[in-house]
Parts: C-alpha cells; sequence; structure tokens
C-alpha cells in the first residue's frame, strides 16, 4: 500500500451559473480517500452528492479549491484507467448490446478486443447478468441497466470505484446483494469504493460515512475519529 | 390554456428546431413559387417574342366579289393599322443582259402602298440598290441575272407585256407567311412560296393590273395586312386564343367577304406548345427541390422525436389524452407552417424581382393567386407531415416504456420487404420505354386548334427513377450497415482502430437512420447533379442551335451576285478579334428539276471557323464525313430526302445543273454521293447540298464566296461584328451568334433559363449543405447524451471522434457517390424524355464539373463542421448533459 492518498480534496467548492443564478452545489470539501476506505455519502437531494462523486472521479472540475490524485496520477489519466464512476442515470450506450457496453471501457482504454469481452463477460457473471449478454439497453429494465452499468464498472479493475445511488433502482434484496458484490470486489482489487446513498441501511454497511446538506459535507462515521457532526476535514 | 403554454415553451426551449423546420418549409414554399414566378416570366417573354418575330399580325384576303374600299374600311376598323397589298399572277419574267436572255416561270407581281416598308419593317429586306420603286426578289434577280438598272419584261394572262426598271434587290425572310394560302384548311401542305417576286409600287400596279380585275379576276388577289393591338395576356395560351378570337370576329364582320390569315396566331399557337413545355420543364427541375426540402424538415423534425416521446410521456402521466397530444402537434406544425410559407412566399417575390425580373407568381392574377395559394398548402402540408404525423403515430402506437426506444432490433421497413425501390424502378423504365414509343411528345399542340395537351405522365419516368434510386440506395446502405464485419474494417477502422468493432456494431445498430441520412444525401446530390447537367446540356444546346442558323460566332454574307474570292477573307482576318475566318461558297444548283442550294467548303479548315456537330451528319461524325469528302474532289454530301428521290447509293454520279460564271448558262457538272448533310452552319433547314469547294469554283468558273464564316475565340462576337460592319460596309451583311441567339423564337431554346438556374442550383447547393451538414448535427446533438457517457467513461476526443467520422464519412461518402450515378442516370433521362426541348438533340451530356466540385465541396465543408462542432461540443459540458434527462 502507498503512503499517498488515492484522492485529496483541499477547500474545493463548486458553483454552477453567475449572478443571480449562481447555484453552490459544493462549499469548500476537504478529505482524503485512502485504498481500502469503503464510503458512503448520504443527504437529502440536491445536496451535492453527486457533485462531489464527479469531482473526485476528474469529470468536472471544482470552481475552487484543489483536487488532486497524489497516488493515481494526472486528471486525464483517470478514465479509463484506475477510476471507474457509475452515473447516477441510465448510462449504457443505446447502440451497444450489454457485453459491448461493459467492454467499452476496457477498448477505450487500449485492451484488445477478444481480451476486452472475456474481461466483460467475467464481470457480467460476477453480477448475474450471463443471460443478458446480447441484449440491447433498451431491452433492459431499469435495475438490470443499473446492474450492467456496475458490472461494466468493475470490470475495469479500479483502483478507486466510484457508484452514484447504484441502488437506485433496485427492489430492497437486490440492493443490499448489489452492495454485497461492490463490497466484495472493492475488498479483493484493494480498490476504494465511494458511493452515494438515500438508503440509510446501504450507509449503515460502510466504515465511512459523509453526511452532505447544501453542498457542505461532513463525516457522520469514520473508523479513525468516530465522533459525530465534525467536518470532513479529518 | 395548454396550448399557449406549450407553443411559449416550444418557441423558448426549441427555438433551434423551430428554426430549422420553419427553414426547411420555407425553401419548399419558395422554390415552389419560384417555379410560378419564373413560369410567369417566362410565358411573358414567349408572347413577347411571338409578337416580335411577326411582320404582320393578319393577312386579310378579300374574297371574289368584294368591294375593295368598303373591305379596307371593315379591317381598319378593327385593327390598329391595315394597309392594302395587291397580288397579280405573272406568266414570266424576262431579261437580258451582257447579250445573253434569261426567262423565267410564272411568278407573282406585289403592289405595295409607300408606307408599307415602314410600317411593317420585317417583311422585306434590302439587300442591293434603292428602298423603294421597283424591288425584286434575291432569286428571280439570280434566276434573271439582273441587277438594279436592269430591265426586266413582265408576262401578263390576258394582256400584253410590259417593261420595269429594277431599282433594288430584296429578301422576303418570311417569304411563306406573305404568300401563304390564307384559308387553307387545317393540316393542308403548306404552299411554296412562288419563285419569281417582283414588286411595284400601288400606283405602277394598279396601272398595270386593274385592266385585269374584270377580264381575268382569277389573276388577281386583294389583301388587307393588319397590325392588332399588341396589349395581350402574358400567356401564349390566353393570348393565343385572344386573337383567333380576334380574327374569327372579323371574319363574321366582314360577312364572309374575307378570310383572315392569322400569322400572330399560328405563331402564338407555336408558342403556346413551347410555354407548355417551360411548365413541364420546370416543374420537372423544380419540383424534386420542393420534395427534398420536405423530406429534410421531415429530418430535422425526426432528429428531435427522442425528446418528443419523452415529453409525451411525461404530459401522458399527467393525464394528457391521445386527441390533446394530438392537437398540440398540430399547433406546432401550424406555427412552423404558417411562418415558413409566409418567409418563403417572401423569399420567391424577392428571388423573382431580382432574378426573372417580376415579382408576381403567375401570368395573371389567378394563376398568382393559384401558384402562391399552393406553394403556401404545399408548406403547411409538409409541416404537418413532418411534424403532427409523427407526433400522432408515438401518440397513438407508443406506450410510455417504448418512448424510450431509439435504436432496436426493428425490422427493415415494409418497403423494403416488398421491393418498392426495384418496383419504381421497373416502373421507371417501362414509363421510359413507352415515351420512348412515342417519341417523346410531351406536348401535343396540334397546329390550328384551341386545345393543347401535355402528356404528364411522361414525367414519371425521371420522377419514378429518382424515387426509387433514392430508396434503392437506403437499400444498398442498410444491406453494408448489416455487414459488421465490412463497417469495422472498411469504415471505421481508418478513423478509430482499436474501437473498430465497437463503432461498427454502433453503426450497425442505427441501420436505419444512417441509411436514412444517407438515402437524404444521394436524393439532394442527385437533384444538384442532374439539374446542372440538365441546365448545361441545355445551354450547350442553345448555343449550338444559335450556332448553326448564324454560322459562326459572326457570319459575312456577301450580298447575291457578288463576285469576290477567298482573298477577301484576309482582309476581315485582320481585323482584332478575328481568330479564324473560313469561306463557304453559296451556289443553286438544280437536282433534277427541284432547286437547292449548294455549298463549296474547304474540308481541311471549315472546323477552324464554326463547331460542326455530329448530329448534322448521318452515317459518321462530322470528322470521318468531313474527311471523306475531302478525299475526293468531286464528292458531295446530300440530304436525306434527296438521296430517297433519287435512290442514291453510295458511290452514284449525281448530276447537277449549275450556272456557268461566264456564259451565265447551266452546265450540268458530275458528282459522286458519298453521305448525307442534314443540318449546315448557314444552310437552310430544308435540303441541300455540301461539295468541295475547289471543285465548285473549277466547275462554275469562278471562286465567289456566299460567306465567310469567322470566329472570334474570346472575343466579343458583337464588338467584333461591328468591326468588320464598319469595314464591309454595304457589301455584306453582318451578323453574330448574341443578336441571331435572340432571334429564334419559336424553339424553346430561345427561353432564357439562367435566371431559374441561377436559383436552382443556388437551392440545390443549400439543400445539399443542409442534407448533410444539418441532418448530421441534429442528429449527433440527439445523441449528446451517448456522447457525455462516452466521456464519462473516458474516451479520448480522438476516440469520440472515431464514432462521428466513421458515420459522417460513410453517409457523405455513400450519399455523394450514390448520388452522382443517380445524377448522372436521371440527367440523360431527363434530357431524353425532353428531347422536344432541344433542336438538334445533344450528341452527349454537358457536365457542369466546377459546380457539381462545388456541390462536393459545400457538402463536405458542411459535415466536417458539423462533426468538429459535434467533437468540441461534447467535450465542453459532459455532466450537464447527462444530468439533463
Ligand atoms: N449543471 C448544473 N447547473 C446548475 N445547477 C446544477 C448543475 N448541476 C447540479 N446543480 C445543482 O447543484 C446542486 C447539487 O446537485 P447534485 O446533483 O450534486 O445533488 P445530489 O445530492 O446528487 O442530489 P440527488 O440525491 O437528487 O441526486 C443542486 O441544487 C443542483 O440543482
Ligand atoms: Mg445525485
Amino acid at each position: 500500500m502507498s503512503y499517498e492518498p488515492l484522492v485529496r480534496c483541499d477547500g474545493v467548492a463548486r458553483t454552477y451559473g453567475t449572478g443571480a443564478n449562481a447555484v453552490v452545489a459544493l462549499h469548500g470539501a476537504t478529505c482524503e480517500i485512502w485504498a481500502g476506505d469503503h464510503t458512503a455519502i448520504t443527504g437529502p437531494s440536491g445536496s451535492g452528492k453527486s457533485t462531489l462523486l464527479h469531482l473526485i472521479a476528474g469529470l468536472e472540475t471544482p470552481t475552487a479549491g484543489a483536487i488532486t490524485w497524489p497516488a493515481l496520477g494526472a486528471r486525464a489519466a483517470l478514465r479509463p484507467g484506475p477510476v471507474a464512476l457509475v452515473l447516477q442515470g441510465p448510462s449504457l450506450l443505446p447502440p451497444l448490446d450489454v457485453t459491448e457496453n461493459v467492454a467499452l471501457p476496457l477498448v477505450l482504454g487500449g485492451v484488445d478486443g477478444d481480451d476486452a469481452n472475456e474481461r466483460a463477460l467475467r464481470a457480467l457473471e460476477r453480477f448475474d447478468l450471463t443471460d443478458l449478454a446480447r441484449k440491447l439497453p433498451e431491452e433492459l429494465s431499469g435495475g438490470q441497466a443499473q446492474r450492467v452499468a456496475i458490472a461494466r464498472a468493475l470490470a475495469q479493475e479500479p483502483r478507486l470505484l466510484l457508484a452514484d445511488e447504484p441502488t437506485g433502482q433496485l427492489d430492497h434484496a437486490t440492493g443490499a446483494a448489489v452492495v454485497d458484490v461492490l463490497l466484495a470486489a472493492a475488498i479483493e482489487l484493494g480498490a476504494a469504493l465511494v458511493v452515494s446513498t438515500h438508503d440509510p441501511d446501504v450507509a449503515a454497511r460502510f466504515d465511512h460515512v459523509w453526511l452532505a446538506t447544501d453542498g457542505r459535507i461532513t463525516v457522520l462515521l469514520s473508523p479513525d475519529a468516530p465522533s459525530e457532526g465534525q467536518p470532513c476535514s479529518a | 390554456m395548454l396550448g399557449v403554454t406549450w407553443i411559449r415553451g416550444v418557441i423558448a426551449r426549441r427555438t433551434g428546431r423551430l428554426v430549422a423546420t420553419a427553414t426547411g418549409v420555407a425553401i419548399a414554399v419558395a422554390l415552389l413559387a419560384s417555379i410560378g414566378t419564373f413560369l410567369a416570366g417566362s410565358k411573358a417573354t414567349m408572347t413577347r417574342r411571338a409578337v416580335q418575330n411577326v411582320p404582320v399580325d393578319w393577312q386579310v384576303e378579300a374574297q371574289p366579289g368584294a368591294d375593295p374600299a368598303a373591305f379596307l374600311q371593315t379591317v381598319a376598323t378593327n385593327t390598329k393599322v391595315a394597309l392594302p397589298v395587291d397580288f397579280a399572277k405573272t406568266t414570266g419574267l424576262q431579261a437580258t443582259t451582257s447579250g445573253s436572255t434569261q426567262t423565267t416561270g410564272p411568278g407573282v407581281i406585289v403592289g405595295l402602298p409607300a408606307n408599307y416598308r415602314t410600317t411593317f419593317p420585317g417583311m422585306i429586306r434590302d439587300l442591293a440598290g434603292a428602298r423603294s420603286g421597283v424591288l425584286i426578289a434575291q432569286q428571280t434577280a439570280a434566276n434573271l441575272h439582273v441587277a438594279p438598272g436592269d430591265t426586266i419584261t413582265v408576262g401578263r394572262a390576258g394582256a400584253s407585256a410590259f417593261d420595269v426598271r429594277v431599282t433594288g434587290v430584296v429578301d422576303l425572310p418570311k417569304a411563306d407567311s406573305f404568300f401563304q394560302k390564307v384559308g387553307a384548311p387545317v393540316g393542308a401542305q403548306p404552299q411554296a412560296p412562288p419563285d419569281n417576286v417582283l414588286f411595284l409600287p400601288a400606283a405602277q400596279w394598279h396601272e398595270r393590273f386593274d385592266t385585269l380585275a374584270a377580264s381575268r379576276p382569277d389573276q388577281l388577289t386583294y389583301q388587307v395586312h393588319a397590325r392588332i393591338t399588341h396589349a395581350l395576356p402574358g400567356d401564349p395560351a390566353a393570348a393565343y386564343t385572344q386573337v383567333t378570337g380576334g380574327a374569327r370576329n372579323l371574319e363574321v364582320k366582314l360577312a364572309g367577304t374575307g378570310l383572315v390569315g392569322d400569322n400572330l396566331g399560328s405563331t402564338l399557337g407555336a408558342a403556346r406548345g413551347d410555354a407548355l413545355y417551360a411548365q413541364v420543364l420546370f416543374l420537372f427541375l423544380g419540383l424534386p427541390g420542393a420534395v427534398l426540402a420536405g423530406l429534410l424538415t421531415a429530418a430535422v423534425a425526426a432528429s428531435g422525436a427522442d425528446r418528443r416521446r419523452r415529453e409525451q410521456a411525461l404530459l401522458r402521466t399527467r393525464g394528457a389524452t391521445t386527441t390533446t397530444l394530438v392537437r398540440l402537434a398540430l399547433l406546432e406544425a401550424a406555427l412552423v407552417g404558417g411562418i415558413g410559407a409566409i418567409v418563403g412566399l417572401a423569399t420567391a417575390a424577392m428571388v423573382g424581382a431580382t432574378a426573372f425580373t417580376t415579382a408576381s407568381f403567375g401570368a395573371t392574377t389567378a394563376t398568382a393567386v393559384v401558384w402562391a395559394g399552393g406553394a403556401a398548402i404545399g408548406g403547411l402540408v409538409i409541416a404537418a407531415w413532418a411534424i403532427a404525423v409523427p407526433a400522432w403515430r408515438d401518440a397513438r402506437f407508443l406506450t410510455v416504456a417504448g418512448a424510450r426506444r431509439v435504436v432496436g432490433r426493428g425490422r427493415a421497413p415494409r418497403w423494403f420487404r416488398f421491393g418498392l425501390d426495384l418496383a419504381l424502378l421497373a416502373g421507371s423504365g417501362l414509363v421510359f420505354w413507352l415515351s420512348s414509343r412515342n417519341g417523346y411528345h410531351l406536348v401535343l399542340a396540334p397546329e390550328g386548334t384551341p386545345s393543347i395537351s401535355v402528356s404528364y405522365w411522361a414525367l414519371f419516368g425521371p420522377a419514378l427513377l429518382w424515387v426509387g434510386a433514392g430508396l434503392l440506395a437506403w437499400r444498398i446502405a442498410y444491406l453494408l450497415l448489416g455487414a459488421r464485419r465490412f463497417l469495422a474494417l472498411g469504415v471505421a477502422r481508418p478513423f478509430s482502430g482499436l474501437l473498430a468493432n465497437i463503432v461498427g456494431a454502433t453503426m450497425s445498430r442505427q441501420r436505419r437512420l444512417l441509411a436514412g441520412a444517407l438515402a437524404l444525401v444521394a436524393l439532394t446530390t442527385a437533384f444538384a447533379a442532374s439539374t446542372a447537367v440538365f441546365n448545361t446540356t441545355y445551354k450547350a444546346q442553345a448555343e449550338v442551335d444559335a450556332r448553326l442558323s448564324n454560322g459562326a460566332n459572326v457570319t459575312v454574307t456577301q450580298a447575291p451576285g457578288g463576285t469576290a474570292g477567298p482573298a477577301a477573307g484576309t482582309k476581315i482576318a485582320a481585323i482584332p478579334g478575328v481568330t479564324a475566318v473560313e469561306p463557304v461558297q453559296h451556289r443553286y444548283a438544280y437536282v433534277g428539276a427541284d432547286l437547292q442550294d449548294l455549298f463549296g467548303v474547304r474540308t481541311a479548315t471549315i472546323a477552324d471557323a464554326t463547331k460542326l456537330q455530329d448530329a448534322y451528319f448521318q452515317g459518321g461524325t462530322a470528322r470521318t464525313l468531313m474527311h471523306r469528302l475531302g478525299q475526293q474532289s468531286d464528292a458531295i454530301l446530300v440530304s436525306a430526302e434527296t438521296v430517297k428521290d433519287f435512290q442514291l447509293r453510295p458511290g452514284d454520279t449525281l448530276r447537277l445543273r449549275l450556272q456557268d460564271a461566264h456564259t451565265k448558262q447551266l452546265k450540268e457538272v458530275p458528282f459522286h454521293y458519298i453521305g448525307i448533310a442534314t443540318e449546315f452552319p448557314t444552310a437552310p433547314r430544308d435540303s441541300f447540298m455540301l461539295a468541295n469547294a475547289t471543285y465548285v469554283a473549277r466547275a462554275t468558273g469562278s471562286n465567289a464566296v456566299g460567306a465567310f464564316l469567322v470566329d472570334t475565340g474570346s472575343a466579343s462576337p458583337t464588338a467584333v461584328a461591328a468591326r468588320i460592319r464598319a469595314q464591309v460596309g454595304t457589301a455584306a451583311t453582318v451578323t453574330d451568334i448574341t443578336s441571331s441567339r435572340r432571334v429564334i423564337g419559336s424553339s424553346l431554346t430561345a427561353v432564357d433559363l439562367s435566371g431559374l438556374t441561377r436559383v436552382e442550383l443556388g437551392f440545390a447547393v443549400a439543400l445539399a449543405a443542409a442534407a448533410t451538414g444539418l441532418v448530421l448535427a441534429l442528429g449527433f446533438a440527439e445523441r449528446r447524451r451517448t456522447f457525455a457517457i462516452a466521456i464519462a467513461l473516458g474516451a479520448k476526443p480522438r476516440q469520440l471522434g472515431g464514432f462521428v467520422w466513421s458515420e459522417a464519412a460513410f453517409v457523405t461518402v455513400g450519399g455523394l457517390v450514390a448520388g452522382a450515378f443517380i445524377g448522372w442516370a436521371l440527367a440523360a433521362m431527363l434530357v431524353k424524355v425532353l428531347t422536344g426541348v432541344f433542336d438538334p438533340p445533344p450528341a452527349a451530356l454537358a457536365v457542369p464539373w466546377i459546380y457539381l466540385a462545388t456541390v462536393a465541396g459545400v457538402a463536405i465543408a458542411a459535415v466536417t463542421m458539423a462533426t468538429i462542432t459535434t467533437i468540441r461540443r461534447a467535450q465542453r459540458a459532459p455532466v450537464s448533459v447527462l444530468r439533463d434527462l
């Protein structure tokens, strides 16, 4: 294990729009994510959970503060590569079938087609999705699509796995099973896992729990500092 | 109200698409209305030309027993200008010059009032001598070997002959109409004008022939030549009706004492046929453009379909019924159609004012209303079809869940499975074959009858070809898109490397979308290509036509009886702007009893001064026949009729009687028949002959030149003609191709297509840009979420480009190639079907490479821009795209 965090946020803020229309989605958040951390971000709708995940994934740039990936490299090298992100909404490419969708990030990362295919099928197996391998996204239910998206993230064997509401479309039992797979995969890969969720039962299974309220992130639970309501600056 | 809220939302949130669809409708409306404007303009031009080309509108002939004074009075009160003209038959003319006496057969002696020549200036043309007095027709002068100052003896039936002194030599360009048999039944063989004609001043005529009025009235004819009002309707058909109606009316007023020879009516009768041809032509050339604009509108509207379906699903969950949804769509269609129609009509009026110098949409108010209204309705129909129909279909047949569907494994469309494209192509071939059997007679305008008809169904040949070939392009694209290996290796590999298989799969799953886009590009290209090729061919043929009648860029015709030899050409050659001068001899020769024009040419150099088309000859190209003629000094080319009349076979000896320049006697000269000439520069449209100049000069003892054909290279023919005119003075007539182009009025080639051509070709370029760039850009915009996901997954700009460029290249290259093929086939068929427009028919299609390259360039530039913009925009804010569901 390296002695550097995977991600370091230093007063990271994100504002959308300007002037009177400006919305501060995230107020200066300071935090670190280390390899092996299993973190859940909870909070009401519109509180900035997705914004934080997008920033951590390098998909967006902060409007203030700095975010670095000391153990992962430069922003441009994150995806496809050490970071995999499961988006909140439907995120499968409509013209590609399930296997192709799962293989896509691998191919984008330079993996040879056959290799990528094999790895994609293995990831699908893990989620019991082998039956759907040749289906098109529009032929899937919302929950199936969500699980395929997670399989796609896992197939990349990332060092940092980010999942935005991975159980949002799933019933309770399936949601729990998906969280099982996510946690198991993270442990197996030695990867850090960050999920956002509305579901307290899901959050309860993580050792780090952050709370987002109106763009402010506070630590609810941390194995190192189990005190509640502390700002996320530990 | 929901409707108002909805429309407000459409205007505020979908401004781009609203503008794009309204623009599509506007283009269609503008094109349709422009066709109307053009037709109005060109029909008015045709009527004006017809009027200008008729020197005497009516020749009213008195019937036996009519009182001349009363007759003249009646005609004069019913027309604007009326002058009496007397005709008398002569038994023959005789003249003695340089010791030899020539005698002609029967002829006609015409008595003209003093102001006839100024009143009807186009009827008689001066060639030599005085403008008034005793004027002799050129051929009669040649027959009698007389010149101004010579005396001739005029024979009279039932009275003694008398002598007159010739004061001038004239030519009758409209001899056929001047000597027409008034009241001849419709369809009767046109009567040949008399061989010998002499004009006398009216007083002199009456002095000589009034004595015959009582004894031999059969020898005399009395006519009144009249001009009527030229305030005629713009449409030749309407003008024809008015003029012929007026003629019938006058005959009624004359109560059987006179018949009207309606020259203006018959010219307008021919012009109305040409007008219908023009109408057909522009429907042919313009309608596909309007259809394309409609298709484009539909494509633009369809590219927003995904979003619309989601909106519909949303409205449904809030309780909207199918009727409500359809009503909202109709409202939107009405908005788009209304704006499009208004903008389109305004554009057409503006285009009309600048390109055709008329802002009216029709030749008459009624047709203007019909055209403008029709175009506007067309626009509304397009809007309804592009916007409301798909919305209605979705509202009725899509479930809320189905509204998400965008790609699918959907089966091929029904027309595809039933082979509609192949059926249409077969239909096109059938119609084409059927119309080829009747010689592509599109317009039937029987001379003298008021009814006129167009065989519109011949238009189905090209129309079916266009649609069928467009669908066939769709089919081929669809099949190619089914072949993933081909896509991956052949299309995607160069753009996307490792990603090729995935890109191939993406394209393959969007088969219908991409095949549709390709077909649209193909149809647009075909439209642009066929229009351009047709127009260029048409222009080239108009040029050929003008050159054929004028002879060359500039033609210097010597006065009859002139003796100037080829050496006179060197003076002309020295004039600035002249690049080549070629002497052509002109003689009259008897073939049996038939008098024909004989041209003596220098076969080796004739082509330097004028262009000889292969269509002028039969049994070989212009080159080979000129070569063959030059090989054998006594060879001769004759007309097909002569070959038939005299049962000639190649190599046969043909004995002509030609006048010897010294003895002025006819002498027999043997020629060898080697081939057939149907047309030749300066030659008349009926029978003529072509031989070697040196042989003719030797046989007749004179190398006198009839005309010099002058090529002006890149210099202006009009300017060069003016310079030559200044040098040669009255010794010769100088004509140039530019003026002669204006004179050929009867043929449709005289209709100046340039205005519409410019508009059409402009529209075609705009459509090509829209079909490629706009449609691709909108299609990509529709998939911006897909691109955003790809970026979230880590796709680099180059990889994203792999997806976008592969599709763009497939659609554009495929569409352009298919379009080039279809356009070529279409142009070939158009030229065949519209054969009636061409005289002579073109030997080959003329291809406007620069324009076609421009179209391809614009299309490629539009695609490149659309693609680059798409890639750029996809990267800008992927997250906000992902959030926008
Ligand atoms: N592109 C954008 N433009 C303007 N405002 C935005 C944009 N993206 C996010 N926001 C705003 O930022 C705030 C935080 O949004 P975010 O999506 O991070 O919330 P969230 O906690 O993920 O909510 P949810 O639980 O509903 O997913 C919201 O108020 C949202 O409206
Ligand atoms: Mg969120």
